[in-house]
Formats: C-alpha cells, sequence, structure tokens
C-alpha cells in the first residue's frame, strides 16, 4: 500500500509544472491580490519570501535582502514581496513592525495560511522565485548569507 | 485499500477533465511531509508504549483552467507522535476538495479552511506540529461583486481525527471597504459583519426538558479605520445562550446555561523607524464548539486538550520569544468558562498588550555605523472581575476592571550589528505566570530572563549563531541556564547542538536537575529539507502562535523531512 503511494507520488514529480496557485491574498496596503494572475510581467523577477514577525531567521534574511534591495534592482528587474503568515495573534504587529524596520517591501497577508498551504510549506523561512508565470527558484529555509546564494541566481535566472 | 481506490478515482478525474481539454493539460503540485521518532525512554512508564511513531502528510492538488482538485493523505504509524489526539490514528484520506475560482466568485465542496474577522467566531485551520485540523467538510462560496465588497457563506461539518462532527455548522460574512463610498483619498474604513450558527441535537437520554435550544447563534461586528500613520479596530462578539460545559465532571446541565460575549480594541501609530501598538480584549465565555460534550480521554483529559471540535480563536496576545527559557511558561488564551475548584473558577479573560518598535538611525550616537533596533513589549491578563459560585456553578462578571492576575510579560530586546560580520541582541523578560489558574499546580511563578545571541559571518555563507540565557524563577522547577550552537557550513548543511540545564530543581530528586541536550543537522536543497535530531525533550507545552499542546519528556531520534513539487 505505502509503496503504490510512493510510487504514485514519484510518477507525479515528472509531471509538475510550477507556478502560483490561482488564490486571492490582501495585502498591507488594503487591495487584494492573485497570485497566479497579478505577478507576471514579462522577465520580471519576482521574489516571494514568507515569513512572520515571530520569526528570528526570516527577519535575518528580509533585513539581508533589504540592505542589498537597491543595488539588486539596479542590475535587475527584480521586486520582493514578503508574505506573512501571522495569524491574528499576530497580524495586528505586522504594520508597526514593518515601519520600524523601515522595509519597503510590498507586503501580502496570508492569514488563515491558505497560499502557505497550497505551496505545501512546511516552515519559514521559504522563498520562491518566479518569472514569466513559472516557480523557477525554491528555497526552503534561510542560513547566513544565502542572499548572497539568492542574488546569484536571480543573475543566471 | 480505500485510499488506492482514492487516488486511482482522483487520478481518473484529472484525465477525465484532462480529456475535455487538449491544449491545457493542467498541472499537478503538492508536498509530503513526515516527523518521525525512534523513542528510546518514556519518562511515564506507559503501558506497552509504541516505541517507533510517526506523522506522515502527503498532499496532492491538480489545477486546470479555474478549477482545483486537491486531497490530503494523512498516516500515523505505528502510531503518532506523543500526546497527539488519539482520532489521529492509522492511515487514510483525511481531506479532499473540488474548487472552482473564477474572477468575482469561487466555490468549494469537500474539505476547506476559512476564517471570519480575526477568528474570535469562526476559524477552521491546521497546524500540523501542534496536531490542529478543524478543516469544515461541506461547501463554501466566496463572491465579490466590486472591488469593496465580499461576501462568503458556508455548510459544513467540523473535522475530528478521519471523521467528521456531530454538530452542524452555517455561516455567512461579509465585509465592505467604504472608502471610496465617502471619498476617502488619505483614509480606508472598511466594515465587516459575520454570523455562525451550529446546531447540534440535544440528547434528550442526558438532558431532559432542555432549557437551551439546539442552536447556538454567535454574531461578530469589526471595523477598521486608518487615517495616515494611524490605525484603529474593533471587533465585538456575541455568542448566544447555550448550555456551558463542566469541565470538571466532562458535562452539561440545565442549571449552567449563559451567553458568551468578546470585545476587541486595536490602536496603533506606524511611521518610518516607529511603530507603536496597543491590543486590549476582553472575552467571555467565548469557547465554541462544534460539539457541547467533549470526549473523555482517559481519567484527566478530554478532546478539548487538544483542540478538537473547537470553532473559534483566540490567540493568546503575548509575545513569542524565541527564546528557549523564555518558552517555559508561555500564556494560554482563556476564552471559556473553566471551573476547577471552589477556589479557581473562570469565566473569561481580561487585559491588553503593547508593542512598540523604533529604529535608532545609522550614523547618530545610539545607531552607530548600522543602526540600532529596540523592541519593548508588555502584556497583562486577567480573569474577569464579578461573583461565582461553585456549587451549583453561577456567576456574574462587571465589564470594567480585573479579577485574579493570569500572567504578565514585559521584554526588552536590542538589536545590533556591529560590524559586517557580527550582529548580536540582547533580551530581557520579566514574566509572571500564575500556574495554579492557568494550568495545574500549587505555586504561581515570577521570572527573570536574560538572553543574548551573536551571529558570526567568516564568510558569505559560513556563519556561527550561540546563544546564552539564563532564567531566575523564584517557584515550580527555578533556575534554568541553556545556551546553543548552530553552524552553518554553507547554505545547505548545518549542525547544532542545544543544552538547557534545570540546575535550581529542588522539586525532584538529584536526577532530575538533569541536562535537556540536543544535537542535530539539517540540510536543504531547493524545496527539500531533511533534518536529524537526538536528544532529550523538556516535557511542557510546545506552542506555535500562541496555542500551545502539553508534550510529556522524552528521549529519542527525531527525524523531519518535507518537500513540496
Amino acid at each position: 500500500m505505502k509503496k503504490i503511494i510512493f510510487f504514485f507520488f514519484i510518477s507525479i514529480l515528472g509531471y509538475s509544472q510550477n507556478q502560483m496557485p490561482n488564490i486571492e491574498l490582501n495585502a498591507i496596503s488594503g487591495e487584494s491580490v492573485n497570485l497566479s494572475t497579478d505577478f507576471n510581467e514579462v522577465d520580471k523577477l519576482y521574489v516571494f519570501s514568507f515569513w512572520a514577525t515571530w520569526c528570528a531567521p526570516c527577519i535575518n534574511e528580509l533585513e539581508a535582502m533589504h540592505k542589498k534591495y537597491d543595488t539588486w534592482k539596479e542590475s535587475l528587474n527584480v521586486e520582493i514581496i514578503a508574505v506573512s503568515i501571522d495569524d491574528s495573534r499576530t497580524q495586528k504587529r505586522v504594520k508597526p513592525f514593518l515601519n520600524g524596520k523601515g522595509w519597503t517591501y510590498n507586503v501580502l497577508l496570508d492569514s488563515n495560511q491558505e497560499l502557505k498551504r497550497a505551496l505545501s510549506i512546511v516552515n519559514v523561512p521559504y522563498t520562491i522565485v518566479v518569472k514569466n508565470s513559472k516557480i523557477v527558484y525554491v528555497s526552503n529555509g534561510y542560513s547566513q548569507g544565502s542572499e548572497e546564494e539568492l542574488f546569484n541566481k536571480l543573475k543566471e535566472l | 485499500m480505500r485510499i488506492l481506490t482514492y487516488i486511482l478515482a482522483f487520478s481518473f478525474s484529472f484525465l477525465f477533465v484532462n480529456g475535455q481539454d487538449k491544449k491545457n493539460k493542467g498541472r499537478f503540485f503538492g508536498g509530503f511531509e513526515t516527523n518521525a521518532q525512534r523513542y528510546l525512554k518514556f519518562e511515564n512508564n506507559e503501558n506497552s508504549p509504541e516505541y517507533f511513531r510517526s506523522n506522515n502528510y502527503l498532499q496532492l492538488n491538480y489545477e486546470i483552467n479555474k478549477w482545483t482538485f486537491g486531497m490530503q493523505v494523512e498516516s500515523y504509524e505505528k502510531q503518532a507522535l506523543l500526546n497527539y489526539y488519539p482520532g489521529f490514528d492509522g492511515t487514510n484520506v483525511a481531506t479532499y476538495f473540488a474548487k472552482y475560482k473564477a474572477k468575482k466568485f469561487e466555490a468549494t465542496a469537500g474539505y476547506f479552511y476559512e476564517q471570519y474577522g480575526s477568528g474570535m467566531i469562526l476559524r477552521a485551520w491546521e497546524d500540523r506540529s501542534l496536531g490542529i485540523n478543524t478543516a469544515l467538510r461541506g461547501g463554501k462560496i466566496f463572491y465579490k461583486p466590486t472591488k469593496d465588497i465580499k461576501f462568503k457563506a458556508f455548510y459544513g461539518q467540523q473535522r475530528t481525527g478521519f471523521k467528521v462532527s456531530e454538530g452542524q455548522l452555517y455561516g455567512f460574512d461579509i465585509e465592505a471597504n467604504l472608502s471610496d463610498w465617502f471619498s476617502f483619498q488619505e483614509s480606508d474604513l472598511e466594515i465587516g459583519f459575520s454570523n455562525v450558527n451550529r446546531y447540534q441535537k440535544i440528547d434528550e437520554a442526558l438532558i431532559a426538558n432542555p432549557s437551551f435550544s439546539p442552536t447556538t447563534n454567535a454574531f461578530s461586528f469589526r471595523t477598521s479605520f486608518t487615517q495616515g500613520i494611524f490605525y484603529s479596530a474593533l471587533e465585538a462578539n456575541y455568542k448566544s445562550k447555550d448550555a456551558t460545559m463542566n469541565r470538571i465532571t466532562n458535562a452539561i446541565s440545565n442549571q449552567f446555561i449563559n451567553d458568551g460575549n468578546a470585545i476587541q480594541l486595536n490602536l496603533g501609530v506606524a511611521k518610518d523607524g516607529l511603530g507603536i501598538d496597543l491590543t486590549l480584549r476582553r472575552t467571555e465565555n467565548m469557547l465554541f464548539t462544534s460539539e457541547r460534550i467533549p470526549k473523555a480521554i482517559g481519567l484527566n483529559q478530554s478532546s478539548l486538550d487538544y483542540f478538537d471540535k473547537v470553532i473559534n480563536f483566540t490567540p493568546a496576545l503575548t509575545k513569542q520569544h524565541h527564546s528557549n527559557l523564555a518558552n517555559i511558561y508561555v500564556y494560554q488564551a482563556q476564552a471559556g468558562v473553566e471551573f476547577k475548584s471552589n477556589e479557581i473558577m473562570k469565566s473569561g479573560e481580561t487585559g491588553g498588550q503593547i508593542d512598540v518598535v523604533y529604529e535608532f538611525a545609522k550614523d547618530t550616537k545610539l545607531g552607530g555605523k548600522y543602526g540600532t533596533k529596540v523592541a519593548l513589549n508588555y502584556a497583562s491578563w486577567y480573569n474577569l472581575p464579578g461573583t461565582y459560585r461553585a456549587v451549583p456553578a453561577k456567576y456574574e462578571t462587571n465589564f470594567f476592571g480585573v479579577g485574579e492576575k493570569y500572567f504578565s510579560d514585559l521584554n526588552l530586546e536590542v538589536k545590533k550589528q556591529f560590524s559586517e560580520n557580527t550582529r548580536a541582541s540582547f533580551l530581557y523578560v520579566n514574566q509572571y505566570y500564575n500556574k495554579p489558574w492557568v494550568e495545574d499546580a500549587s505555586q504561581d511563578v515570577n521570572t527573570h530572563i536574560f538572553y543574548s545571541e551573536l551571529i558570526y559571518n567568516f564568510t558569505k555563507s559560513r556563519s556561527i549563531r550561540i546563544d546564552a540565557e539564563h532564567m531566575w524563577a523564584d517557584a515550580d522547577f527555578k533556575n534554568w541556564i541553556g545556551g546553543s550552537l548552530e553552524y552553518n557550513f554553507n547554505e545547505k548543511f548545518s549542525l547544532y547542538t542545544l543544552d538547557l540545564v534545570n540546575y535550581g530543581n529542588t522539586k525532584d530528586s538529584e536526577e532530575k536537575k538533569k541536562h535537556y541536550l540536543t544535537v542535530g543537522g539539517a540540510y536543504r536543497k531547493g524545496a527539500t529539507r531533511i533534518a536529524l535530531g537526538y536528544g532529550r525533550q523538556r516535557g511542557g507545552l510546545v506552542c506555535v502562535g500562541g496555542v500551545c499542546r502539553f508534550v510529556p519528556e522524552s528521549t529519542g531520534i527525531s527525524l523531519s523531512f518535507n518537500t513540496a513539487f
């Protein structure tokens, strides 16, 4: 039985052709955005960074990218979108937090974790890069300095 | 065998849909997660315990045009990890759904998750690490006629283990943004209203001539207003009269009938470099479950201890610390009525939390070359003031004021970068935890915690993280010391070790003053992460997002693996 599931699981890996799911979320600015249709400017790199106000490595990652964001934007057509998975316990804290940090990212609120679930994300930090509506790069976690690796990847994509 | 049937049916439905549209083949996506433990020693000698346990989740979705079909298979073999809800047993299809989504309209049949407002009357959600899955089985719709109006409705029965609960739930929610209506330029005004209705037949063999209705109605009104750098939100909730569960006898009666309510106010300022956020909340008898009487588990527990069949969500409004010792005395929101003895009678909670976040800019005296970030947080929670009577149970509360103190936490965190390679953070925490009222114990506890963390980069991707902490506690298990070290070889591979020592323990024998030592490593590549650990897990509450699960102490080897495709 387990073997059958396993083979089924392996066989569909070949079929998977990843895009962002057809899901709508609210941005912190108030408007709703559709993940599969609102981020598809031709050849633009969209970096979706999943985070939460209580997640220290997530904040380190966004902080590290924040420092390099201007330099990145000079050489690439790139946009960073910070997807907060904070639920109603900590969601109210997102706004003051962003301002306290001075981050200029577009922030989306995945408050009941619909997007996180659809993408089978188990833990944050988690980063997804989308280009021409295709998921071209995924990073499950963050360690000090991985934003450099990400930048090198972005240059290749 | 049943699972195979489901999977085949699922694949055929995919082929069928696929056959209809030759151009767009659609796509598969999903993920797999496993958390396995080989326990070496159980602290409390269970009868014939299972030493190998694992929780496994396989999620499969297929999306084509406006349709998405999905399912989740869960497997708890040979048994679920320690202290998960006993309903999570064996291997089976746990959830499945079909969703249609157009630009303005969306409909889902099967299992779904949902949240209205902040979740104080409805939140169906999943948290695997806590063993919570309160998905609803039925149908829901979403309709957005204009960009400013959203309408939602659902009908469903709540998932419990691999079954669904008896209670039937209906609900709707409407949310409108009125900014354009009032022609606001700089401001934003939003309002929302929801209603959730639970029907559970009253078993007249247990309660003859019930003096309460089989239907319980919950209403919620919310509004939020933003003007420039200021924002505010208000939410008011009401739950109609219903039999209140007596948690001592795990029973209901015609004599203890109460309604419930909750009010929450949030105010804040957000500008460059500064954020202030204040939340006040008062909650009375707001435990809302899909079945009135929880299932008894063993002698001392019920399904409520596992958040089973809970319809709404009342998070603990306190700061979630990343220090290990600051997570020993964690507050859990006291939303419902709970009479534990002649002395301890709770009807809810009242209190608040404030956060101040400030950044001292670069090249200032306190900011230094890289800037300094400071975060101050204070939270304090109390029982509702009023009169309480244990037998027969009765209470009457006052709206203003506070009752017995449950918890407080005052903390200050400073984060500073010293050079290109070196960053550090310092945290001070002062907690008060009324353990007899919030959990079960004889003494309340006052703590002071100092925590510091240092991150040093050898090269761009090779780094080390060290933290050290100490907790002074005046009661319970007394003083602790702890530290951890994490070495990142590169982006993909890291090793860690963590030790917590309860050196102040005078409660138990010498043997109890022991190390909780863990070592482990993690490897990640793309969407896949694998981690292996060995060590002793401290018994106590494991908390995620203010919701906690009690885990007994254990020693063992753990393996976790997750991937997405």
